[in-house]
């Protein structure tokens, strides 16, 4: 194996992969990033068993071959290496040489054989989707997975895929996040998906905005590639537990507030509340929220803010932080909350959003004891 | 029948004398109070035959002139106080002017005592009647001499024991004596063998150290506390320490030695939650109360007092002693200890006020959501991405606000934190120090009756066995006291609609199964009780486990919670929660001194 690659596009290949190498792990080859020379450049990879992240960049290949190096050690380098064309080759299965100016390197490494084989996934039944939507429900719901060890379903994200609409769901069971936009239909038949987020934040950092990603399944694998890049992650057995059911449909209180004030009187109660727990209370009344808070050891804090509300006199506790982080993705100036009663689920909606796709947030209160 | 006569006042005094010296060793009691109450600075004490045969008292206080050592065997004659009124507040031991004519009753008795150095008087008595007296030559101070204690009342003399048990409450009283009063010299000898020699000490614990020895007294924390008009000082035993090695008690009320078992109860009740069932601490305690809330008078050996309050006193004893148990000098250690008292967290005043910014920067364990704190605004815009979801950073800066400083951390094998300390190393086990905060905080939360709980939106659903039924059933109530709210237990399922929120990695559904496994099968119990057990089993479950990746700001929280809790070197078991290597114990291991 011998190429010429410019210090960039080493650099911007080794980025892409650096991400899914594990930082800690028993198995050293994991460690390496696998470089083998293809049709257009050299194709790198990396995995941490779960997630599995290979790019393609150009470069001039002389001879073919494959090997694996340190990740860390060849980053490292690339960051430092001067600005030449860079030569790399294999001599031997172990070990590689890499030149560029007057510099000179030898680096030990460890034969392909060791690195891991890639999940089979057939990309001939795929869906097609623009990476910019796909991000955009990402980054709307995969704060909300949960990372409790005991319901693994629920730290994932579920990816729900029909001809013409696409969802994603995420909760902890305390809170839950859903959005949901219309697709054009696709080939590949309906789906639900359960996905790492560790896997979709790949998928958000790696493709631009406004490629066309091809997304197929295998086994119990997904796989999302791009002309030059791809991302496999294992997936998440279910069935995911029924959300629509928990998701209010009868709310019949409803409350339109200004996101930064109400974002702002929550962080100043939140000041008092308690470390662990968070809570606060609200109570609605006919254009007019009351906040409390009481902390034993600590103090006690109130404060108004003036909003809409329809509906009978509500008192109601919740974990300010969830609130808060729930207001943080909201994408309008102003949102509508809505509430059955004090031990019931709440929404929070985006007010007013001019845009094709649906946002909802739900968040499970916190017990109030007067 | 026979006629009815008075009886002579030998007799009388005879039966007296009964109550006042029940034994040798309340003789030697008497005599050595004698003996402080003469200002005496250095003290001997001679006994043979477990102070059947002789009981020798000779101290340099401020001595008799010859009218006095002969008045000094009335009944009734004292020097130390003229009227009742006296007794309210009396400083002296001695008051009733009872105990040198009883012990002179049943003995014979010789009393020499000189006033200034040279010319004194020798004083002999027996069975209660002065035979002879002479004059002798001998520096300030009294010498008692109580020879055949009881050789004239053979119902009394039956009732004495061996010599062995003589001699042993003999040396138990002459100890406490000590104890009270670290200030005089003893020295004690039995048939001529030296029990004890004590110089002048400046502490309780320089004292317990020429008593017992070095150890003994390494074994003991330094109580130290006021309360009101109350003022509580002495030693307590570390809890790591309790049971390995007799138990000892000591008890001082102004400074008078008494028994009182409500104290000392009050003061086991300090370590409540810290020792396994059974264990009993060594206790050495000084209590001080306004003169007018206590009355001595009411014990013939005044080995007892009379509170005016006694609630009051015992909560300002058990608050005192769980305070020293809650200090960092309460903890475990590896070899030589040479921690300062109280060191290693530092709290301010409970009258200072803070607000605790700090543990908004923690990640992890005690805060459930990451990133809300970082707080980029972003623009209302359709399809606008939020910002990148970013980890709270731990900014150094807060730290200045804490309450408690944080000193570098390190995990250890994923169960111990280690730092360092200006007294030497410090390992903290994570499992037992989470548990500790988790059970004071859940202990509160079942006094205070409220606890937070979250509603779940997809309710969690357990089988249990019958005898995991029968727990949950009998602790039901406390477990919606904690958060767990349940709604249709129908036999063997629960359906558990909220739970509490301990710290972010809290598992509700695991902790609940286990805690449920765990009390299946335990017998009933008080009701108190059974807050405890529940509390301490939940925290136990609810803890972090070893094994646990701890993050820093997770290991500074559980730091900062650990520092704020009352009993933080000890876990709920009567395990050590931190145990600490001194920098000598190590320079001796490498031989640098
Ligand atoms: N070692 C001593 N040195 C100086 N004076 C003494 C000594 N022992 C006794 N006395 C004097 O003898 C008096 C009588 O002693 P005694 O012990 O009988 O009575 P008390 O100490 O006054 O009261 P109590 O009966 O409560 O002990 C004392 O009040 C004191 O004045
Ligand atoms: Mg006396």
């Amino acid at each position: 194996m011998r190429f010429t690659i410019s210090r960039e596009k080493l650099q911007e290949g080794l980025a892409a992969v650096a991400a899914s190498i594990p930082a800690k792990t028993t198995l050293p080859v994991l460690a390496n990033i696998l470089i083998e020379t293809s049709d257009k450049g050299i194709r790198l990879s990396g995995t941490d068993l779960d997630i599995a992240v290979s790019t393609e960049v150009a470069a001039d290949v002389e001879t073919v071959g494959a090997i694996t190096v340190p990740a860390k050690k060849l980053s490292e380098i690339a960051r430092e290496l001067p600005p030449s064309p860079v030569k790399i080759a294999a001599s031997g299965e172990q070990r590689i040489t890499l030149d560029c100016g007057r510099s000179h390197f030898k680096i030990l490494g460890l034969p392909r054989d060791e690195f891991p084989a890639f999940p089979s996934i057939r990309f001939s039944e795929s869906w097609r989707i623009r990476s910019g939507d796909l991000q955009k429900l990402i980054s709307h719901t995969s704060f909300a997975v949960s990372t409790e060890e005991s319901r693994p379903i629920l730290n994932g994200v579920l990816w729900e895929l029909k001809p013409d609409v696409m969802r994603m769901v995420a909760t902890n069971g305390h809170r839950l996040a859903k959005m949901e936009l219309p697709i054009k239909a696709t080939g590949a038949p309906s789906a639900d998906l359960i996905v790492p987020p560790k896997a979709l934040e790949q998928i958000r950092r790696l493709f631009p905005a406004d490629e066309e990603l091809e997304i197929a399944r295998g086994e119990n694998h997904l796989g999302f590639r791009s002309p030059f890049t791809a991302v496999y992650t294992r997936l998440i057995e279910g069935p995911y537990p029924p959300y629509d059911q928990v998701i209010p449909k009868d709310n019949d209180r409803v409350a339109i507030a200004d996101k930064v004030a109400l974002t702002s009187a929550l962080k100043r109660m939140s000041v008092i509340a308690s470390d662990q727990t968070h809570r606060i209370r609200l109570s609605f009344n006919s254009g007019m929220l009351r906040f409390s808070v009481q902390t034993p050891d600590l103090g006690e804090a109130t404060d108004e803010l003036a909003l809409r509300y329809t509906g009978d006199q509500l008192d109601i506790g919740f974990n300010a932080s969830y609130l808060l982080e729930i207001l943080r993705y909201m994408p309008t100036d102003e949102v509508r909350f809505t509430f059955k009663a004090p031990e019931r689920a709440a929404t929070v909606q985006p007010e007013g959003w001019n845009d094709s796709a649906t946002y909802l947030c739900l968040v499970m209160p916190l017990r109030l004891v007067d | 029948m026979a006629r009815i006569a008075v009886l002579s006042s030998a007799v009388a005094d005879q039966i007296a004398a009964g109550e006042v010296v029940e034994r040798p060793a309340s003789a030697v009691k008497e005599l050595v109070e004698n003996a402080l109450d003469a200002g005496a600075q250095a003290i001997e004490i001679a006994v043979e035959d477990g102070g059947r045969q002789l009981i020798r008292v000779s101290d340099d206080g401020c001595g008799m002139e010859r009218d006095d050592a002969l008045l000094a065997l009335e009944r009734h004659a004292t020097s130390k106080i003229r009227s009742a009124a006296d007794l309210v507040g009396v400083r002296s031991f001695g008051f009733r002017g009872e105990a040198l004519p009883a012990i002179c009753s049943v003995s014979h008795l010789v009393i020499e005592s000189a006033a200034a150095d040279g010319a004194g008087t020798a004083v002999y008595a027996a069975g209660g009647s002065v035979t002879d007296v002479r004059d002798v030559a001998r520096r300030r101070g009294t010498t008692v001499s109580a020879a055949r204690l009881f050789y004239n009342a053979p119902a009394r003399q039956k009732f004495l024991r061996g010599t062995r048990s003589e001699w042993r409450s003999v040396l138990e009283a002459m100890t406490s004596i000590a104890l009270n009063r670290r200030d005089v010299r003893f020295s004690l000898t039995h048939d001529g063998k030296v029990a004890f020699t004590l110089p002048a000490a400046r502490t309780l614990r320089d004292r317990v150290a020429a008593l017992w020895g070095a150890g003994a007294a390494d074994r003991l924390l330094d109580v130290e506390d006021v309360r009101g008009a109350i003022h509580v000082s002495g030693l307590a035993e570390r809890p790591s320490d309790v049971g390995t090695a007799s138990r000892r008690t000591f008890l001082s009320v102004n400074g008078r030695v008494v028994r009182d078992t409500g104290i000392i109860r009050a003061a086991e009740a300090a370590y409540r939650s810290t020792l396994t069932a059974g264990l009993r601490p060594s206790l050495l305690l000084n209590v001080i109360v306004p003169a007018e809330s206590v009355d001595v008078n009411v014990h013939p050996a005044k080995a007892e007092v009379r509170f005016r309050d006694r609630w009051i006193v015992e909560r300002a004893v058990e608050d005192a002693v769980r305070r020293a148990l809650g200090t960092f000098d309460a903890s475990a250690s590896l070899g030589v200890r040479t921690w300062s008292p109280g060191g290693a967290w530092t709290r301010p005043g409970a009258d200072v006020e803070l607000l605790r910014p700090a543990s908004r920067e923690m990640d992890g364990l005690f805060q459930p959501v990451s990133g809300e704190e970082d707080d980029v605004p972003f623009a209302a815009r359709p399809g606008d991405m939020p910002p990148e979801p970013a980890f709270p950073a731990l900014v150094a800066a807060t730290e200045v606000a804490m309450d408690v400083i944080v000193p570098p951390l390190l995990q250890l094998r994923r169960t111990y934190i280690m730092f360092e300390h200006d007294d030497g190393v410090v390992l903290i086990d994570q499992h037992s120090a989470h548990e500790r905060v988790l059970y004071e905080r859940f202990m509160g939360m079942l006094e205070r009756g409220e606890a937070p709980s979250q509603r779940l939106l997809f309710p969690l659903t357990l089988h249990l066995t019958p005898a995991e039924g029968e727990a949950f059933e009998a602790n039901r109530t406390l477990l919606a006291t904690l958060g767990f709210e349940v709604e249709g237990f129908g036999g063997s399922t629960l359906l558990v609609h909220s739970v509490p929120m301990p710290h972010p990695r809290f598992d509700a559904e695991r902790c609940l199964r286990e805690t449920l496994a765990t009390l299946a099968g335990d017998r009933d119990a008080a009701a108190h009780a059974r807050h405890e057990r529940l509390a301490a089993t939940v925290a136990c479950k609810a803890a972090v486990k070893a094994g646990d990746e701890l993050s820093q700001g997770e290991m500074r929280a559980l730091f900062v919670s650990l520092a704020e809790t009352r009993l933080p070197a000890h876990d709920v078991h009567g395990r050590s929660t931190i145990v600490q290597l001194s920098w000598p114990e190590l320079e001796r291991r490498f031989g640098r001194q």
